[in-house]
């Protein structure tokens, strides 16, 4: 490891950060030096995001220190980093689409005149040197949403430069930006860096991190394991430290051999974000889908689901075509969705467990079948079932599903599927923000289900959670499936070396 | 994660008070309404007579809340229903007036006109996505037009036969006024959609949360429609006892139920659930928002006094709900 020359603009040391029971930060460390381009690399659930939010003044470490040039600070709100120098340019940008160029470029921070009104002469003289810096050549009168991804890119690097930013931390700046746009995006780092503007580059895609920066700070399970530079920076070290050397889960002997295919799926595309997805999932199986955040995976299935149609490709269930033209229509065809997102997507969080249980399944509380009603006996005995099934933690079954924990929230959501069987079921994230030892009990749930025949797919983007519980996982990237991994193949390194294989073969392609 | 830093801490007695406050106000504020008329006038309000006057007077403006509540069960405004209402009182009329349709004929044909405007409504809303305020302000509007293209403006009011009055006038059982057991019927039947039948899961569900709802594989625009069709057929119902109460039909006649019905349904909001549209708290809603009138009828208030009363009623209505809301929520 170099010895940093100079005082660096930000020095971050032993960063620890929990949230709940999940510790997202044991021993982070981070140094960037005044003008260099340093990447910031490491697997989904790293810790990345949860670094730049307390660089960010978005949240709180609860240990270690930060110095900005050699002094220490706290950064207590947004507001504050930014007066320390320090601007964030998100992947998604934060930009006022109705407004012009210039006044996004000055949001926030308007120059007055002594009336107290805008004076937009002022400020076309002082933002017309750093527009022609970054390369804007949209007329600053046009109205923001009519810019491309990348040309409002270049308005948030203005507006950091307004700022007299000293760094600038870009999150996945290139995630959808066309080659071209990546080309004269870099040039313009390289330039910010020239001029003494420090960039923090945070991105999934190896070869733009070695292209581009000097150091590398590399994050694993919360730990900064590595900072790279000079010839040890090569790709097979990046990846080495991503992965680490961490001890793999042998995999589990599994119940049975899986099924007859029950789903099968034909060059399924909806750009920009699933490419072309071909596969087929057998009855009894848990199939895994893993891959970086934004491969495409909530993309293809929402695709499934009904919830988008494809531009091209096709599906069958059972050897029938199978085009659902809304969720509704994938349900009746016997699909089941557990979303990403279940206090948004899955559940009424005002409602009583019983209502969200039987959300969607109503005929088994009829009270009669003849007579349209339904038998609130019978519903409060089903949902007590339930909720004895799945042991969820609460006192009765009309207790509203706000009131519960993460994980007791996700079993409600599974244990509307558990009536009415679906012959496939899709879990989107279905441990996320769960704790240990819930987590365990829904692992052991999905692979139940997967034995009494059902067909699970299970999209994660936990590296270790897929070799435990799935029998198969495809690896996706840039919307296509890459790899399959099975049996001895299925572990966690392998997972997330496919997902890195896959980005570096595209620039290469 | 847990960046929104900002939301405001209570003491948990400070809360538990509010939400008592939030969930019983409207209820006590019933009762205290009551027992002050009482007190203040204890010859002319609190008797049966009254009672049974106030009820009847009141029960087209509960059937028309009943309708709305519907609509924003399932997330969405109906501000056409007093437009609406008005429209059917002078086609009714002019039905039986005019083409000597048989009543109940003429009764069946504006039910179905109702539905008709509903799904107009429900369509526009989730097929075109047009915001349903602007929808029912815009087709409530054109109703009006049609009204006055039907009308040219005058009411409908000589040859209105007698048994046409009789349908709001008249008394059944035990002599109890018509639009009392209309209404009775009326909330018994919603009541049942939305608490007892599969249906009406659905319909809270798509009210609750639109999204968890379409995942769990329930039609949302079905439902939607649904809700406005329920709102359009219920001031269809409203219309045509108005104009049987009035024996006229006239254009605007009913265009204030709007206002009235806005007011119960937030007020019914507020009352025993957080913030949650139900169709017992519309009952309960409509109930203070015309014995209030009746109130300050008794005691000869002036007419000023009352669009005071009904404009300061929605704001505190809508505020007692979002207040449950936020408590509900935090």
């Amino acid at each position: 490891m170099a010895v940093p020359p100079a005082v660096p603009f930000v020095a971050a040391s032993a960063i620890g950060k929990s949230y709940g029971g999940a510790q997202a930060l044991r021993d982070a460390a981070l140094c960037v030096l005044p003008g260099e381009v340093h990447g910031l690399v490491g697997a989904n659930g790293a810790g990345k995001s949860t670094l730049i939010r307390i660089l960010a003044g978005l949240t709180q470490p609860d240990t270690g220190e930060i110095a900005i040039e050699g002094r220490p600070a706290r950064i207590a709100s947004p507001h504050e980093a930014s007066g320390l120098g320090m601007s964030f340019i998100h992947q998604e940008l934060a930009f006022v689409p109705d407004m012009t160029v210039l006044e996004n470029i000055m949001l926030g921070l308007p120059k007055k005149t002594r009336l107290g009104l805008v004076d937009w002469a002022a400020i076309q003289r002082d933002v017309a040197p750093i527009v022609e810096r970054v390369g804007i050549t949209a007329p600053l009168d046009a109205p923001a949403k009519r810019l491309s991804t990348a040309e409002n890119w270049l308005i948030s690097i203005a507006r950091a430069l307004v700022w007299k930013a000293r760094l600038i931390v870009m999150d996945e700046p290139t995630a959808s930006l066309s080659a071209g746009e990546c080309r004269k995006l870099f040039s313009i780092i390289r330039g910010l860096s020239a001029s003494g503007v420090a960039v923090l580059y945070v991105s999934h895609r190896l070869d733009e991190i070695l292209d581009l920066c000097g150091r590398v700070t590399v994050l694993r399970d919360g730990r900064s394991v590595a900072v790279l530079d000079g010839p040890e920076l090569t790709r097979r070290r990046l990846v080495q430290a991503i992965v680490g050397g961490a001890v793999e889960h042998l995999p589990k002997a599994r119940d049975a051999a899986p099924g007859e295919v029950i789903l099968s799926v034909r060059g399924l595309r909806r750009l920009p974000r699933v490419a072309e997805a071909s596969f087929d999932l057998r009855r009894g199986e848990v199939l895994g889908l893993g891959g970086l955040v934004g491969a495409g995976r909530s993309e293809l299935a929402r695709l499934l689901y009904g919830a988008d149609r494809p531009d091209a490709g096709g599906m069958t269930i059972e050897g029938r075509p199978f085009a659902p033209r809304s969720p509704a229509g994938a349900v009746r065809a016997g699909l089941g969705l557990v979303p990403e997102e279940r206090r948004m997507e899955g559940l009424l969080l005002g409602k009583s467990i019983a209502f969200n249980l039987s959300l969607g399944n109503l005929t088994p509380l009829l009270a009669s079948p003849v007579l349209p009603f339904i038998s609130p006996r019978k519903r409060a005995r089903l949902a007590q079932a339930t909720i004895h099934d799945l042991s969820i933690k609460a006192r009765s079954p009309e207790q509203p599903v706000g009131r519960l924990s993460g994980g007791n929230q996700q079993k409600v959501v599974i244990g509307r599927w558990l009536r009415s069987k679906p012959k496939i079921l899709i879990l989107d994230e279905p441990t996320r923000g769960v704790d240990i030892g819930a987590r365990g009990e829904i692992h052991r749930l999905i692979r139940a289900l997967a034995r009494d025949g059902m067909a699970v797919l299970v999209i994660s983007s936990e590296p270790d959670e897929l070799p435990d519980l799935c029998d198969r996982v495809l690896v996706m990237a840039e919307g296509r499936i890459v790899r399959e991994l099975a049996g001895a193949g299925l572990t966690r390194s392998a997972i997330i070396e496919a997902s890195y294989a896959a980005t570096e073969e595209r620039v290469s392609a | 994660m847990n960046d929104v830093g900002y939301t405001r801490r209570l003491s948990p007695s400070t809360r538990a008070a509010l939400g008592v406050f939030a969930r019983y106000g409207t209820i006590i504020g019933l009762l205290v309404m009551i027992l002050v008329f009482s007190f203040l006038s204890p010859h002319a309000f609190p008797t049966f007579n009254n009672f049974i006057n106030v009820l009847s007077q009141a029960s087209l403006a509960m059937i028309i809340a009943g309708g709305l509540t519907m609509a924003v069960i399932v997330g969405e405004l109906d501000l056409s229903v007093g437009y609406a209402a008005s429209l059917h009182g002078v086609l009714v009329t002019g039905l039986i007036v005019a083409n000597h349709l048989p009543i109940p004929v003429a009764v069946v044909i504006e039910l179905a006109l109702g539905a008709l405007i509903g799904v107009v409504n429900g369509v526009i809303v989730t097929k075109l996505k047009v915001n349903s305020v602007i929808a029912t302000l815009g087709v409530g509007t054109v109703l009006v037009g049609l009204s006055f293209a039907y009308s040219a403006g005058v009411p409908i009011v000589s040859g209105v036969p007698e048994s046409f009055l009789q349908l709001a006038l008249g008394r059944w059982l035990f002599g109890i006024p018509n639009p009392i057991i209309f209404m009775a019927l009326v909330f018994g039947g919603l009541w049942l959609l939305v608490e007892r039948t599969a249906i009406g899961q659905e319909i809270q569900a798509v009210g609750g949360n639109p999204a968890a709802a379409r995942l769990a594989g329930i039609n949302v625009d079905r439902i939607k429609i649904l809700g406005f069709v329920l709102s359009g057929m219920c001031a269809a119902l409203t219309g045509t006892l108005l104009a049987a109460r009035l024996g006229s039909g006239t254009t605007n006649a009913a265009d204030s139920y709007l206002l009235t019905a806005f007011a119960a349904v937030f007020l019914g909001s507020a009352t025993l659930r957080d913030g949650e549209f139900h169709i017992l708290g519309t009952l309960i809603g409509t109930l203070i928002i015309v014995l209030g009138f009746n109130g300050l009828n008794i005691f000869g208030a002036p007419t000023y006094s009352q669009f005071m009363f009904q404009g300061a009623i929605l704001i505190v209505a809508v505020g007692l709900a979002s207040l449950g809301r936020s408590l509900a929520e935090s």
